[in-house]
Formats: structure tokens, sequence, C-alpha cells
């Protein structure tokens, strides 16, 4: 080993002038303006996305221009005016834009509003009344991963409406049933995120903090013969390194059955990017520098990438216990589908490919840990969507009861399923901070996001549909190979989730799903948005198109015909309660005048169709038993009920009784959960909504939520937070029927009144009443607990997989064009009509659907993880992995049909996952009728569309 | 190297910039810094000292000097997209920087830096070639002057040399009747890089093709002529048939990899298409020119 070589620093003071003021400050030459923001000035209003210009999140002003403050050195920003997010404000207040931008829904996780702001503000002080065309190019630059673009533009174009007093627009859709529910009420933490003062986990920096940084396997697949750490232990500023034999021998993972990963590799590498070791040190640079310092010594194996190759005799094995790389088989045969196919006039088979997509949100992962009560209780912050998973996890690992762990979820930036698990993040930082006795911190790059990996599987699909000449369904069969990686993660649940989610929509008498979930030495794929459904949705609704045409019936009869309604038990023994499929495919044709256009369009134009739906909250906890340290339990059989509740509140009233404070763990990703739960609450209590205050962000404080993963916060910690006001409201009513001497029961909530029923009574303020409530007996504070129904589904083997309390579905139709020369595909227009139940808050709805719509059409035709043939990924980051950009995303137009869901909270369901489910079949129906020709491998590339055109031609 | 290991230098003037790349060994010029920093952060270079132009007066603006347009290495991909010299002599040039990068990006990035930087897909040489632009490079002890085609080696290689930089971009104003074009396909409408891309330029005497060239981008090492196609409309009428003939020695002419963003054959192909719309579109700006001019 060479002697350690300390790089020289080069330093130098600079005067930098942001937001007016004037900071003297010591930077190092290679500073970037970003890192000195935030860093130094604490200014983590300007976020950290990508690093590399990408993504626009870091955007500031430089003498009023926008810029990636990522690519600008602050050595060169001497002399010039820096403004950012917390400078933009006017007199203390927000700046029109920023009202705008909350007030009409333009935010969602928070993470890009920032950059999205100020390069909103440059264009309307250069360019007050900007076109929608001029607004889309100027913020083109700024990617937004939730909200599907539309909002922000319209935000833009209306933001003088703000320049003197806040005026609300109005909202579309607007229920009038309730006081709260059914309202576009802003959200709850819109002002936070738009003034930038949001702390998501990487703003936070607690004092004497240590920084981690992994050391990742540069070879797909080998055996670590030997690690020296010497050279990197001597660096100066290093506290510790970790290698596997470090970290504690217990596996973890997401599916219980398949625990099968590390903290950090023992033996194997499986993966490039697979964790080896970890560096913790004074600052990110230098455990940077003590990365290259680390000499590690591998013997390599051969190493297999396609998932077919994997299950061959002579394959290279990933896992010992994974006979032929096969990590879960499953067979599911409902009925007959021999004699289902036997019945059939038109019998069509299809091979399908899907893609490796990435979830991609802007914030990347970031984790800090230290240990309070004299290193007794580890406080973990993470951003993740499932912060009770990632509690039971770490206790798992770190081996001590749950009770001894602190998890805290600062706001996150956007999620998709790729926060849904734990991170060798929290793992790692949990068990330095417990080493080293200080806070350790630990954030992703991008290009660490993607070797994290835990995108959608790719999988290799056959379909084959049996119709009756009428276009009815007689059977459907399905084998689908599903590449997962080098671990298991989700990936079990996920090759459940590609065919229990088939029969949801349409009667299918007789089906049968043979699905393969195989191991390939890449980073382990997991749940996205849709959770192993979309892929094999976008094959079966493209093969019913096709099958549709060739009997001459229209793609939205053959639909009509095979829908399912309400209160049906479907063939994998779901039960459905409340449906309105069949009301989103009317209303969907009757919006885009569908007749006047299938099949009546000049070439280069199309049209297509698209359906689905999904889960809303899956009607089992990932683990079985109760919430007890893994290893304290005995193996629990599966019970056909959840075991604890999975989604709990506490409502507990000021002693002032003016506010409401609102305390439940579910995660507020972006998608609203926040907003929504308080709206519940308050409709619930009878008060407005400014009276609740919601806190999610704290283990120790919110009673258990299992978090947002398969759409559950609105029905599950909707029910509970209902329950939990409703406890609080028979306390308030009690204690005043007491004091008047009447019944509970003649007493209601009007207008934050507690008045007697029928009018023309006694009436006492709502606030007045709490007071009093307080003031006799101590705390008023309700509780709610929401278990989902007992014995859903099945009793075959996988049969858990899918259940749920209720169903969300949905139809899209999209119009697009295609240059018949280059391939190039312009989606013009989407419409979709979801049936989510009650929407509690319309424009989050429409927000969640926007959102699924222009992330399921990236999907389908740009977004694509590539691998060379050493396994290593090609694009890992936004430059060169494609998602849309402002100028790429559609018009969209997104209703909802009258629902109402019995076992939802005021009715409500899913949307944030459901409506992702149509647009891939929708944007790939809409090619083929614009090009004559089907593309069945996603994604439906220029090159992939022009090649089978020419093919056609032969 | 990490980006925060660099030394950096902020000369005042030229001449204190060109001693400096005399006097430092792996220093790299940096004009916008959108490329270079990218390359550092993801540890493609190795650098140790960057020498940052952004105080250099000399290097910035746009000079309409009567028979040519001078544009400084600074000058950035904002201000080609806005400058009204530019608009009104080469509009395919704006055309190039308009298409480019996004907002943020557009207000750093400059264009001695994307010529320089030599990225077989960069947006600003195919027009700039198309129009005859050369280039000045200067070093503390000489300074030369050559073609835009002739500054182009390779990938990410150029002819300058380490103690040189490209100081302007010179292009003459384009004859009467002369129309110049461009062209690019990408995978999606803004932040993209070209998959591929074609300038043409055509001057047109008596209604026959009196000059024509072809310039492909993203499609070969560097930006490069295609010569058949060019020779192929001399003397003639144009037309679509004209058009599609040059378009096909085009396309042979392409010598395309394949990678992430496109295989061989989709990038011939679009070459065919481009070449054809490019040719169009040159032919249009042509006529409109002539039109004026009478």
């Amino acid at each position: 080993m060479s002697p350690v070589e300390i790089p020289r620093d080069f330093h130098r003071l600079i005067v930098l002038k942001v937001n007016g003021e004037s900071y003297p400050l010591a930077v190092r030459d290679g500073d970037t303006l970003l890192d000195v923001l935030r860093d130094k000035l604490r200014l983590t209003g300007t976020k950290k996305g990508c690093d590399l210009g990408a993504c626009g999140a870091c955007t500031v002003l430089l003498d009023g221009e926008p810029r990636n403050s990522c690519l600008i050195l602050a050595a060169a920003c001497e002399g010039k005016e820096i403004t950012t997010i917390e400078g933009i404000g006017k007199d203390g207040g927000l700046h029109p834009v920023q009202r705008a931008f909350v007030n009409h829904g333009a935010i969602q996780c928070g993470f890009c509003t920032s950059g999205m702001v100020m390069s909103a503000v440059a264009l309307v002080e250069r360019n007050p009344d900007p076109t929608a065309a001029e607004i889309r190019e100027a913020l083109s630059g700024n990617l937004c991963r939730c909200t599907g673009y539309g909002r922000i533009v319209e935000a833009v174009k209306n933001w003088k409406r703000y320049e003197s007093a806040d005026q609300p627009p109005e909202h579309r859709g607007d229920l009038k049933k309730h006081d709260v529910v059914g309202r576009s009420v802003p959200r709850v933490d819109a002002v936070e995120k738009v003034t930038g003062r949001a702390k998501y986990a990487a703003d936070l920096y607690l004092q004497n903090l240590l920084h981690g940084k992994i050391l990742h396997s540069p070879i797909p697949h080998g055996v670590i013969k030997k690690i020296d750490t010497s050279a990197a232990e001597a660096l100066p500023g290093v506290k510790l390194v970790l290698t596997g034999k470090d970290v504690p021998d217990i596996t973890y993972g997401v599916s219980p059955a398949r625990y099968d990963e590390h903290v950090l590799a023992k033996e194997k590498v499986r993966h490039v990017g697979d964790e080896v070791a970890a560096v913790f040190a004074v600052d990110e640079v230098t455990a940077e520098r003590a990365l290259d310092l680390i000499d590690v010594e591998y013997e390599e194996l051969p190493a297999v990438f396609d998932p077919v190759e994997a299950t061959k005799e002579g394959a290279p094995v990933i896992h010992e216990k994974s006979k032929n790389n096969i990590n879960t088989v499953v067979d599911h045969h409902f009925g007959d589908v021999d004699k289902g196919f036997a019945e059939a006039d038109l019998v069509w088979e299809e091979e399908f490919v899907g893609n490796h997509v990435y979830q991609s949100p802007i914030e990347p992962h970031a984790s800090i840990a230290h240990w309070e009560d004299d290193g007794h209780t580890l406080v973990l912050y993470s951003s993740t969507q499932v912060p009770h998973y990632v509690h039971y996890m770490v206790a798992r690992v770190l081996d001590i009861p749950l009770g001894r762990i602190r998890v805290m979820r600062p706001p996150v930036g956007g999620g998709f399923g790729v926060k849904a698990a734990t991170t060798p993040l929290d793992l790692l930082t949990a068990l330095a901070s417990q080493k080293l006795g200080r806070p350790v911190k630990m954030v992703y790059t991008r290009k660490e996001m993607y070797l994290y990996g835990r995108g959608r599987h790719k999988q290799h699909m056959r379909f084959r549909i049996g119709l009756t000449k009428e276009g009815r369904i007689t059977a459907v069969q399905s084998r689908i190979f599903l590449d997962g990686g080098a671990y298991t993660s989700f990936g079990v649940i996920t090759a459940y989730y590609a065919g229990s989610m088939i029969p949801t929509l349409y009667y299918i008498p007789n089906y049968r799903y043979e699905g393969f979930r195989v191991m390939t030495n890449k980073p382990a794929c997991g749940a996205m948005r849709g959770h192993g459904a979309p892929q094999p949705r976008f094959a079966f609704e493209c093969l019913l198109n096709m099958m549709a045409d060739e009997l001459g019936i229209d793609p939205v009869e053959i639909r009509l015909l095979n829908a399912i309604d309400a209160n049906t038990r479907t063939r994998n023994e779901l039960d459905v309660r409340s449906c309105e499929f069949k009301a989103t495919l009317t209303e969907v044709a009757r919006e885009t005048r569908w007749k006047e256009k299938y099949g009546k369009l000049p070439p280069g134009h199309g049209i297509g169709i698209g359906c689905g739906g999904f889960v809303s909250g899956a009607g089992y906890a990932i683990y079985r038993g109760q919430v007890q340290r893994s290893s304290e339990k005995t193996p629990h059989p599966f019970v056909k009920r959840a075991v604890f509740p999975h989604a709990n509140a506490i409502v507990k009233v000021s002693e002032d009784g003016t506010a409401v404070v609102l305390l439940i763990l579910a995660a507020e990703i972006g998608q609203g959960s926040s907003t929504v739960l308080s709206q519940l609450c308050a409709e619930a209590l009878g008060v407005s909504l400014k009276r609740v205050r919601i806190r999610t962000e704290d283990s120790d404080i919110c009673p258990l939520d299992l978090g947002a993963y398969s759409s559950r916060t609105t029905l599950m910690g909707g029910n509970a937070v209902v329950r939990a006001a409703k406890d609080v409201l028979k306390k308030l009513l009690g204690s005043v029927s007491e004091l008047w001497g009447c019944s509970p029961e003649a007493l209601e909530v009007k207008d934050e009144q507690i008045v007697e029923k029928g009018g023309e009574g006694r009436a006492m303020a709502w606030a007045e009443a709490a007071r009093k409530y307080f003031n006799d007996n101590g705390p008023l504070v309700g509780t709610g607990w929401y278990k989902p129904p007992e014995g859903l589904g099945g009793d075959y083997k996988g049969a858990a997989v899918g259940t749920s309390p209720a169903f969300s579905f949905g139809s899209s139709v999209c119009e697009c064009s295609v240059d018949l020369e280059t391939g190039k595909v312009r989606i013009e227009r989407f419409t979709d009509y979801h049936d989510c139940g009650t929407p509690v808050n319309p424009q989050a709805v429409h927000g969640q659907v926007e959102g699924a719509v222009v992330m399921g059409a990236g999907e389908t035709i740009m977004e694509e993880v590539v691998y060379d043939e050493k396994g290593n990924i090609l694009n890992p980051d936004l430059h060169h992995y494609l998602i849309m950009t402002m100028k790429d995303a559609p018009e969209i137009m997104s209703g909802v049909v009258d629902s109402y869901e019995p076992e939802g909270p005021y009715g409500a369901k899913e949307v944030g996952e459901g409506a992702t489910l149509p647009v891939l079949a929708a944007v790939a129906h809409a090619i083929a009728n614009a090009t004559g020709v089907w593309v069945k491998e996603l994604p439906i590339t220029p090159e992939r569309i022009l090649k089978a055109m020419r093919a056609t031609e032969g | 190297m990490k980006l925060v290991d660099v030394r950096f230098h902020a000369p005042r003037g030229l001449e204190e910039a060109l001693a400096l790349l005399e006097g430092l060994k792996d220093a790299r010029v940096m004009a916008g810094g959108t490329d270079l920093l990218v390359d550092i952060k993801q540890g493609l270079r190795e650098v140790r000292d960057i020498v940052s132009l952004h105080r250099i007066a000399e290097l910035k603006g746009i000079e309409d000097e009567g028979d040519r347009l001078r544009i400084g290495a600074l000058v950035t991909v904002r201000e080609l997209a806005s400058n009204a010299a530019v608009a009104k002599h080469i509009p395919a040039l704006a055309d190039a920087a308009r298409s480019m990068a996004s907002e943020q990006i557009r207000s750093i990035a400059t264009i001695g830096g994307n010529i320089s930087s030599a990225v077989p897909s960069a947006d600003l040489p195919p027009p700039l070639i198309a129009a005859d632009a050369g280039v000045e490079l200067e070093s503390s002890r000489s300074a030369r002057r050559m073609s835009l085609l002739e500054f182009f080696t390779g990938p990410r290689e150029t002819v300058c040399l380490a103690t040189e930089l490209l100081r302007s971009v010179v292009i003459p104003l384009p004859p009467p009747n002369t129309g110049i074009s461009y062209f690019r396909f990408t995978l999606r409408e803004a932040s993209a890089l070209a998959v591929a891309s074609v300038a043409c330029r055509i001057t047109l005497k008596s209604g026959v093709v009196d000059r024509a060239t072809v310039v492909l981008g993203a499609v070969a090492p560097t930006p490069i002529l295609a010569n058949k196609a060019s020779r192929s409309l001399l003397g003639k009428n144009p037309s679509a048939e004209l058009f599609r003939e040059a378009a096909s020695h085009a396309k042979e002419e392409a010598k395309p990899i394949s990678d992430i963003r496109g295989c061989v054959w989709h990038r011939k192909e679009l070459v065919h298409v481009l070449t054809q719309r490019a040719l169009a579109e040159a032919l249009e700006r042509a006529l409109g020119k002539a039109e004026v001019a009478e």
C-alpha cells in the first residue's frame, strides 16, 4: 500500500451576496455554489437532486437569471447577486408566484418546488404574461416527478391574480355534501414547501455530525478475498471503516421468507454497486477520499443478467438457496383454462416485454442516526415511505426492542416505491452512530440510487386470451418471468401482484398465471407504483385491443361487455365492494368523443384506450405476527385476519380548545396524505381545517401506521383518524350533555358549535366545550384504529397478495401523433376517469392522476435503465435516464365518477397507484392506432416503432 | 482528482489567462463549465487547475463587422438564441441554440465551450460549419485561424493545444439567396442530446443550386461534411426528388455508432429524414432571402 497522500485543498476567502446580505466565507476552490449555500449558509431551500445540472432542483438566480447552482463554483460568484428561494418573499410574505403554486395544487412532494419557483420567478420578471408554451420552455430544465406539470403551468400562467391578496381559484368538481371532505383545499404543507422551509432528511445538520459513504462493488459477481482498510483508517478525519465482518450476521430484506441481504456484503458481491464497505469521517469529502484508499481483492465469478438464461442448467448461482436462480414460483389456476380456450371462438397468444424503469424521485435517499438517553435510544431520521417497517427492520438487525428506537420521517421528496424498504443508509447510520457515539449522516448520490436499485421489475410476458365472437372472455393465461436482480426485496410480492391484479377488472371464468421471479446479477428490483401489475396490465389490455379489432368490436364496447360490477368476488377470490368501472369507461369515451375518432383518424394520429385498477391498501401486513422484535417471535402461521391494527391515530385537543393535533405515523411523501387525513379529521370533529395540525413524523409521538405503500393511507389511515375524531366527539358531547342535562344523542356539531338537534335549542362554541372538558376531566384525547376486514382472500398459497378492503378502477384514453418518418411520438392529450370513491380532496386526486399519467407515459415511451455486458448501468443519471420534462408532458383531463366505498372513510378509496395502471396500454394502443403496428416491447421508442413499421412494409 | 481538489484561477484579462495556461500543467479552460464540471464530478477528467474565463471582457459580445459576425467565446447559448444579428443572418444558429439543453444551462453554457468540448452530438457546430465559420485560437505565443471543420479531430478531441484557447468564432455573412437550416432528433423535448442532427446550406443562382453544404452531427466522431450529398445538389433545380437523392447519399456517408440513444440503423434513417427536411428549410430560407434582396 502506498503511503497515504492527502490531497491539498485550495481555499480562498470570498464574499458572497446572497438575498441582499453579504457573507464573508472561506471556501474550497472546487466548492459549488450549491454546497456553499447548503453546507455553509444552511440555506437548505435550494435542493440537491442530481448534482449534475439535470434536475433543476438547485436553481437559484444569479443576477436575475436562473442557474443550476450545482454547476457553478462559488469562487466564480463574487460580485454577483445571488437569490435563493429564501430571498424571494415580499414583505415577509409569499411571492405571488409562490401563492399561485399553493393555490393551484402545483406542489406535491415539494422537492422540486424551490427550483421550479425560481425558474418561474425569473420568467415572470422578464415576461409577466407568459403563454403556456413559454412557461413550458422556461421551466423545462426543472424536473418534477409528482405533478405531471399541468398545475405548475396553470400556477405560473395565473400568477398575477395573486399579486394582491389570496384569491383562491374556483375548483372544478368540489363536492358540497360535506364541510371539509370533498373540498380542494390547499395542502397543509404547501407553504412550508413553497418557501423552502420544509426540512427534508438531507437538510438536517445535527451538531457534531459525521458523514458516511459506501464503497460499492465494481464487479457484478464475485467472492471478496481480502479487504485492506488500513490506509483509509489512517487518513486524518476518518473515524470508522466498516466491512462485512463488522456488521451483524442477521439478514434483512422485505419479504420475511426471504431476508437475504446483509448490511455490508459478507462473502460475496452479487451486482455492481453491492455494498462492500463504509467509511465515516468528519465530512463527505474525507469519507469519499478514504473510499479510494480501501483495497479489495475479489475473485470474480461468472455473472448472468438475463432472467431466462439464469434459469438454465449451468448458469452462475447467485444465492445457494435459490436453485436455478428461481426466487419465487407462482402457479395459480382458477377454473379450467383448457376448457375456457376450447369454448372460445378466437384465441390469441402474444409475447410482451416490459422495461426496467426507475422511480427517480427528485429527492435522493438520506438517513441520519444518533443515540439519545445516554445511548439507550436510537433516533433515526430517514427519507422513507414506511417508517414502521424501517423501525421493525432496524430493530431486527440491531437486535434491540422496537421500544428503543425512535424513527423520524421528515418530509419525503417523492418515493413511488423506491423508499418503501429499509436502506443500507438506515442500517449503516444506526450502526456507525452506535459505535461512534456521534450523529451520522448519509445521503445517496443520484448514481448510488440506481446502484441501490429497487426499480420496477422487467417482465417477460406471454399472454393468451380466449374470446367468444361476441367478445366475451372465456379464459386468460399468462406466463411471466420477472427479472428480479440480486436480492429478493419485495420480489415475492411483486411476482404475486403480477397475477393477482388481472382478474379485478373483467369477469374471467378461467384464469391461470404462472410466474417466475428470477435472480440476476443486477441491483435488486422492488416495488414501484402499481407494484408488479402495470406491465401485465399493459400486455393484457394490448392483447384485448388487438383481438377486439380482429372481431370488429369497439375496444370500449368489449370492455363494457366484460367489466365487473360492484359486490363481485373475482375469480381469484378478491372481494370487490364499490365498483364504478363501467362508468369510468363510458365517461372517458364520452369526454374524448371516442366513437367519432377511433378508426377514423388520419395516418400518424392515434387514439387508444387502457384500463386498470388497484388495491386500496394491502389486506395483510408485510410481516406476520405481532409488532415485536423478529427474533423474539415464534414462527407465526398465516392467519386470515390482521393481527394488529394497520393504522392508528390519536386526536388531541389543545387545553384551550382552539386547536386539534392529529397524531398518526402516516407517511406524507408528496401524495397529500397529511392534507387528506387532516380534512377527514376536521370533518369528523365538525371543526374547520385550520384548527387541525397534523404530526406524522415521529414514532415516539405518532401511533403506528404502516406507511405509504399499496395505496393504503386514505382508506386505512383515514378510517383510524375518523374513529379517533369520533372518540373525541363522543367525549365532548358526553360532557356537554351532562352539563345541559340531555342525552348525547340530542346533540350535534354545526359550524363549530355544539347545538341541540333541531335548531332553536342551546348552543356552545366547540372550543369552549373542549376547554371546559379539559378543566373538568383532563386531556381531551381520542384514539382510533383500523384493521382490514377479517377473512380477506382465498385459501390458496399467495392468496393474501391482492386482497384489500376496496379496489379502485380507471379508464384512460391517450391521443397522440407519431412522426411516421422518424418514429417520434408526441402524446398530445390524455383523458382519465377514475373511481376513487369519494374524492376527499379533488385537487389532490387530480394531481395524483396527472402525475401518474406523465410517469406512466414516460415509462411507456422513453424510460429504461440500461446495462452493459458487465452489469454496469449506462444511464445512472437524469441526463441519460430520461423522464418527461414539462415540454413532453401532455395536456391531461382528469375526472372522477360518482362512487361510494362503504369500507372507506366518507366513502373514499385510493388513487395514487391505480391511476398508473391504464396508462401504458392506452399509450401503446394510441401509437398502434397511429402507425398500424403494435410494438410489444417497452419502452416504445422511435427506433422500435420505425423498425416495426418497416417490418410490415416487407 | 475530485472537484474539491481543483485550483481555481480567474484571470482578469486574456493575456493573464494565456500566461496561466502556459505556466500550468493539466490546466483546463472553463467557460460556462456545464460540460467540464459534470465531467470532473463524474470522474471522467483529471483536472488540477481550472482557468475560468468568466471575467475576461475581450471574450464577450457579438460584433457585426459588416461582412462577418464575430462571436466571442464567452457568448452564452441564451444570447445566441436571442441575438438580433444572429437571428437575421444565421437563423439556423439561433434555432440550434434554442433547441439545446434547458433554460438554466443555456444561460451558463457558451459557444466556446460547446465547440471546445467537441462532443459529437453538440448542436452549435453543424450550423456553424454550414455557415463556413472559422475559429480563432490564441496562445501567449501565437494566434491562428482555421475553419471550424478542421478544429475537430475526434470525440472530445480538437487541435486546440493545452496552452491555447478558442477566442472567437467568425462567421462570414451568407451571400444573397443563401439559406441555412438545422434539424435535430432527440428522445425528449428538452434537456436532450441529439441522436442525429443535420445542418444544410443552399445558395441559389438563377434558380439552380450554386453552392450546397450538408453537415451531419452525432453520427460520426466529429461533425462531418456529407460531400457526396452536397455535390449531388450542385447545378440542379431544387426539388423534393433531388433532396431525397441527396439524403440517400448523406445516409450512406453517416458513420454512426450504436449507443443508448440510438442504433446505427435508426441514426442512418434519421439522417435520411432530417437531411430532406433541412434541405427543404434551407431552400425556403434561400428563396425568402432572394425576395428580400429584390
